[in-house]
């Protein structure tokens, strides 16, 4: 009696998949995707608890509901951005030092296009996501035989270009120091609905991000994937294998500047302005410390990262603005946080290096 | 070619900073193979705590000067026991890793304490002498030999190509520190063992080096060099928390120039890279106006929106443009040697 290994269809194929996924959906898991869901009106009748209370002159100091799902969604572009670094620091090894690049290169392409010319929010997306991968390939051509810590420096440098020439080309930003300003909101085509409340972009960046960790976890589980760890474990092995080295790792340059890009074209709308300032080099070092939090190469472990992060550089953001002397210690701890982390736990907080 | 001597004697004082911080990168890189992006840091440190004896403490800037070089190799040294010691048998990306980290800790602890204005040296610490060059005072000429004025504070050359005795001094003293260093490495007997350990450090060890305390040397003295440049650096310029990060990388760039690994790389990478940043700024904007008019944003060029040198534009960007060019087409720089792995 033999096993088929190989599933017969699609079908079965995907029905021995979900079988697994209700397997795995414990109960914390089922109220976490919940509390996931229904964030905002979880939040919002916080603050009609609150507002209950203070209409009786019983204070609780907390901020308001809709600023918290400000920061949530700030979270969620970060977990976008790790998501994508992750790809090629964590599948294919390579340390990449300026993956602000693409994010710039997405939020100038959808806050130039959507305010200069006029382009609708849902035409722009495609495109900045294009534009993002075109500059990932441009960058990633000359440098295919670089490793380690030539590659990181590379990195570093083209970003930093980038950042100055946004900075400095006013012809081509038509503003001083990068400013894009009046960007308009997200309106879908054909209907009046303008997203503009931050429960909004709450969904909004819900269903980017799902996509996004639908196709990396297609993709890490592919053949693709097993390439890009075999690269990652041993160039000159995988190349020995038959794996095209070359072609495996512009792709990988190519997704994960895609998704800085996907990330871009997000923040303009939702910030309504961008400048420069949001695209400077330690930023790279945020989230190049989420997907090294996380443990590299783990999905989850970027995700988590990039929650635990994410959040504590907003509620540092808060605090500091009652001190401005120390606002830059907020720069200061993501530094120490990347030392110690070297020091005891180079493989992640969360989860152990896969493979 | 008045100005392009002027700007050969600018890029000259430049480069013999910059050729002192590279040596810092390069020694570490070439018996550790760390790129210590922290040294940038240091660097900045060594001015600050200059800085902070003259301005605070009242000490005599000759004074300053050796203690703010001794802590500074103390840093040094404190930095390779605190965070690199530990993961010296880890993958080089950790060392990297860690070393941004320091780097960008530094960076804003400095912040903190002295603020992020801009601050320049004292008026009063330098001598009368050694002051910039005001290029509106006619400066009284003391003695005139063959054409060549002897000014207050400058040698004025004929054709107004002037040279202050501040950047001579810095010359000098660079030239001195270095050939002293190229001294120290290839005569001492910790600079035979400082080559031991670059060739190859497990065998150095076996033959009985104390690798950890070489290593720590050559942390030290690179950053007591790198102290001495940010002194140098602020005297002429001033100080700020991110001078350390772009001037660091621009001597980075040095290094990565003259073959990362190699002192004399270092000293002559650091040398063009000075007078290549000197000459970018100074003759960039011919450059940018002929590729503006032939692409058809000749209007933009005329009405200023495209960056020239005066808009603080590309001038740190040279030394990344160096770099990068320099790691993709010879990553073993122009006196390296190539050696068996790839980049």
């Amino acid at each position: 009696m033999s096993k088929n290994i190989i599933p017969n269809s699609i079908f079965e194929y995907y029905k021995s998949k979900s079988s697994f996924i209700l397997n795995q959906l414990t109960l914390t898991r089922f109220i976490l995707f919940l509390i996931i869901l229904f964030l905002p009106t979880i939040l919002f009748s916080l603050d009609a608890i609150i507002k209950f209370f203070s209409d009786r002159n019983i204070y609780i100091d907390l901020p308001s509901g809709d600023y918290i799902l400000y920061i949530c969604v700030q979270v969620c572009v970060y977990i976008l951005l790790a998501i994508g670094l992750n790809i090629v620091c964590g599948f294919t090894g390579l340390l990449d030092l300026g993956y602000v690049a693409f994010y710039l290169v997405g939020g100038y392409t959808a806050g130039l296009l959507m305010t200069n010319h006029g382009f609708n929010y849902f035409l722009v997306l495609p495109l900045a996501i294009l534009n993002g991968g075109l500059w990932g390939l441009i960058r990633g051509a000359p440098t295919l035989r670089l490793t380690g810590d030539y590659f990181a420096i590379v990195t570093f440098g083209f970003a930093e270009l980038l950042f100055r020439a946004v900075k400095n080309e006013i012809w081509l930003i038509q503003d001083i120091n990068g400013f894009v300003k009046d960007i308009p909101s997200v309106n879908i085509p054909y209907t009046k609905i303008v997203l503009y409340q931050n429960w909004h972009h709450y969904y909004h960046i819900l269903i980017l991000i799902g996509i996004v960790i639908f196709i990396t976890y297609r993709l890490k589980n592919s053949r693709v994937g097993r390439a890009w760890i075999a690269i990652r474990e041993d160039e000159q092995a995988a190349a020995c294998m038959g794996i095209n080295v070359s072609r495996y790792k512009s792709l990988a340059f190519a997704i994960s500047a895609a998704i800085g890009g996907l990330g871009g074209a997000f923040l303009a709308p939702f910030w309504g302005i961008i400048s420069a300032k949001a695209f400077e080099f330690w930023e790279s070092i945020l989230i190049l410390c989420m997907v090294i939090l996380g443990g590299k190469g783990s999905i989850r472990g970027a995700i988590i990262g990039a929650v635990f992060l994410g959040s504590l550089s907003e509620i540092l953001r808060e605090i500091l603005l009652r001190v401005p002397q120390f606002s830059s210690a907020r720069i200061l701890i993501f530094g120490v946080i990347l030392v110690l982390l070297m020091r005891f736990r180079p493989d992640g907080l969360i989860y152990k290096k896969s493979v | 070619m008045d100005v392009f001597l002027q700007q050969l004697i600018n890029g000259l004082v430049l480069g013999g900073i910059y050729a002192l911080i590279a040596v810092g990168y390069t020694m570490v890189y070439g018996i550790i193979q760390l790129i210590n992006f922290a040294h940038g840091e240091v660097f900045m440190l060594g001015a600050y705590f200059a800085f902070t004896l003259v301005a605070f403490f009242h000490l005599p800037f000759w004074v300053a000067v050796p203690i703010s070089m001794l802590l500074c190799a103390g840093f040094g040294l404190l930095m390779d026991f605190v965070a690199y010691r530990p993961i010296r048998n880890a993958p080089r990306l950790s060392a990297l890793i860690t070393a941004i980290g320091v780097s960008i800790a530094l960076q804003n602890i400095a912040r903190i304490i002295w603020g992020a204005k801009p601050q320049p040296f004292p008026e009063e610490t330098l001598p009368s002498f050694l002051q910039q060059v005001n290029p509106l005072e006619e400066p009284n000429i003391y003695f005139s030999f063959l054409g060549i004025n002897f000014t207050e504070v400058a040698i004025k050359f004929p054709g107004n190509v002037s040279l202050a005795y501040l950047d001579l001094s810095i010359i000098l003293l660079a030239v001195i520190l270095m050939v002293g260093l190229n001294r120290i490495v290839s005569l001492t007997k910790i600079g035979k063992a400082m080559r031991a350990c670059a060739q190859n450090r497990t065998a150095s060890n076996l033959m009985g080096i104390k690798t950890n305390q070489v290593i720590a040397i050559t942390f030290a003295i690179g950053s007591a060099l790198g102290a001495i440049a940010g002194v140098m650096v602020g005297v002429r310029e001033y100080i700020e928390p991110t001078m350390g990060y772009y001037k660091g990388v621009a001597a980075f760039a040095a290094a990565v120039l003259g073959g990362i690994g190699n002192i004399t790389g270092a000293m002559v990478g650091g040398l063009l890279m000075g007078i290549a940043e000197v000459f970018g700024a100074g003759y960039i904007d011919p450059i940018i106006e002929f590729i503006a008019t032939n692409v058809g944003l000749g209007e933009y060029y005329e009405a200023g929106t495209i960056s020239n040198s005066y808009g603080s534009g590309y001038r740190v960007a040279i030394s990344y443009i160096v770099m990068i060019i320099v790691i993709l087409i010879r990553p073993t720089g122009l006196f390296g040697k190539s050696t068996g792995h790839r980049a």
